[in-house]
């Protein structure tokens, strides 16, 4: 079904078409919300929350962007007002979910250094941080986060180059990593 | 001394190696664990006028507090006007009136708002942080989930940039007494990229503020 015939069928209140639109973006969502929270309940409280707002509003969507770029701008969002509010990301003990080898079998990169991206990653501002998650690990463009957190793509590539400068010093024990 | 090719090679490197940041657990997503969360909670939300009536009751009392101000200013400036379509335009001003306060309550909550935010932001580049802010932040936070319950939320971007002030307002709420440069950092780093006070102005009617709001100064 083409995506606008499903978005006019949301519309007028089809339930199918509803669970349709909800089955060809939740992956998506929850990857992202996932990423940016690092928490199963988190994200599949964002999750819900997103396509909730995203039903309730979607009158106001115009189409002058993709349906799923107007979900990921609902989608941070709502990750990043409610990880203000519960403030896990402050709290959150990264080296212990670490410790409890999640997911198990090889890993690309070393435990220690594991933790020490992790942490440095978590100390980022968080504009640079949401920047560096959706680009370098989610592989967003510049001009989706732009839309998604309403700046320029000059703002985005400039906070994504900030982010890695950080994580360069921050990580600067590691070099021999990269440099051979 | 970092060259081009340092850079490349640093970024490939970087990217590979935060694959592991926050992965997402293996295996499928629980699509039908959080699809059932969704039609309850929409369901629950349909079904909740009662709960939506508390901060319209507030609102409600407002609005007639205002009608019953603006008839008695009508009566009172245009008594030597009659006529018989007068009571037809009475009805349309009523209506009129009706959104006239969300707009008025809306203009006067901005308009603290931005006082607000500039100061703050003038205080933190002078390196100030002033105990006062939090306890504001609160009240202003109050009035935001307020507006955000009302009629005046209904225009989408209005409702964004409230959603937009009620996160400053939140971190603001939170500051310690003690001077905290990392999260005041971040505060002013949001309203940078959200752009909150060229917003917050642009939606700002030229013109005086028409009513002295609740609590200010």
């Amino acid at each position: 079904m083409d995506e606008r015939d499903l978005i006019n069928r949301v519309r007028a209140g089809d339930g199918i078409a509803e669970r349709a639109l909800y089955d060809a973006h939740v992956d998506r969502v929850y990857r992202l919300a996932y990423r940016l929270a690092g928490d199963d309940a988190l994200a599949q409280d964002f999750t819900q929350e997103t396509f909730i707002r995203a039903f309730e509003k979607l009158d106001t969507f115009r189409g002058d962007s993709a349906l799923s770029t107007w979900l990921h701008t609902i989608t941070t969002t709502v990750v990043l007002n409610g990880l203000r509010k519960v403030k896990r990301f402050h709290t959150r003990e990264a080296d212990l979910e670490m410790a409890d080898g999640v997911g198990g079998g090889r890993r690309e990169a070393e435990p220690d250094l594991k933790v020490r991206l992790q942490q440095a990653i978590d100390a980022l501002p968080q504009g640079y941080r949401t920047v560096f998650v959706m680009h370098d690990i989610e592989g967003f463009t510049h001009e989706e986060i732009g839309v998604a957190l309403g700046v320029e793509t000059g703002t985005s590539k400039a906070q994504l180059s900030r982010a890695r400068a950080k994580l360069r010093e921050s990580l600067a024990d590691f070099a021999g990593e990269w440099v051979t | 001394m970092m060259t081009g090719n340092d850079d490349t090679k640093f970024e490939t490197w970087l990217q590979d190696a935060a694959k592991t940041y926050n992965e997402p657990p293996t295996g499928t997503v629980p699509r039908e664990q959080i699809w059932a969360r969704i039609e309850t909670e929409r369901a629950r939300r349909r079904a909740r006028p009662v709960i939506v009536l508390r901060p319209w009751l507030r609102w409600g009392l407002a609005a007639a507090a205002v009608l019953v101000l603006g008839i008695g200013i009508g009566r009172w400036t245009a008594h030597e006007q009659t006529g018989g379509a007068g009571a037809a335009i009475a009805r349309a001003d009523s209506a009129a009136s009706s959104d006239l306060v969300y707009q008025i309550a809306a203009t006067q909550y901005l308009s603290r708002t931005e006082t607000f935010l500039a100061g703050f932001r003038a205080d933190l580049r002078a390196g100030r942080t002033e105990a006062r802010f939090p306890g504001q932040a609160r009240d202003l936070l109050t009035t935001t989930r307020l507006l955000l319950d009302s009629p005046a939320a209904d225009d989408p971007r209005m409702r964004a940039l409230l959603e937009d002030l009620e996160l400053v307002l939140v971190q603001i709420s939170q500051l310690g007494t003690e001077r905290d440069t990392r999260n005041t950092d971040l505060i002013t780093q949001d309203m940078d990229q959200r752009n909150v006070l060229p917003k917050l102005r642009s939606a700002i009617p030229a013109g005086p503020v028409p009513v002295r709001t609740q609590g200010a100064t």
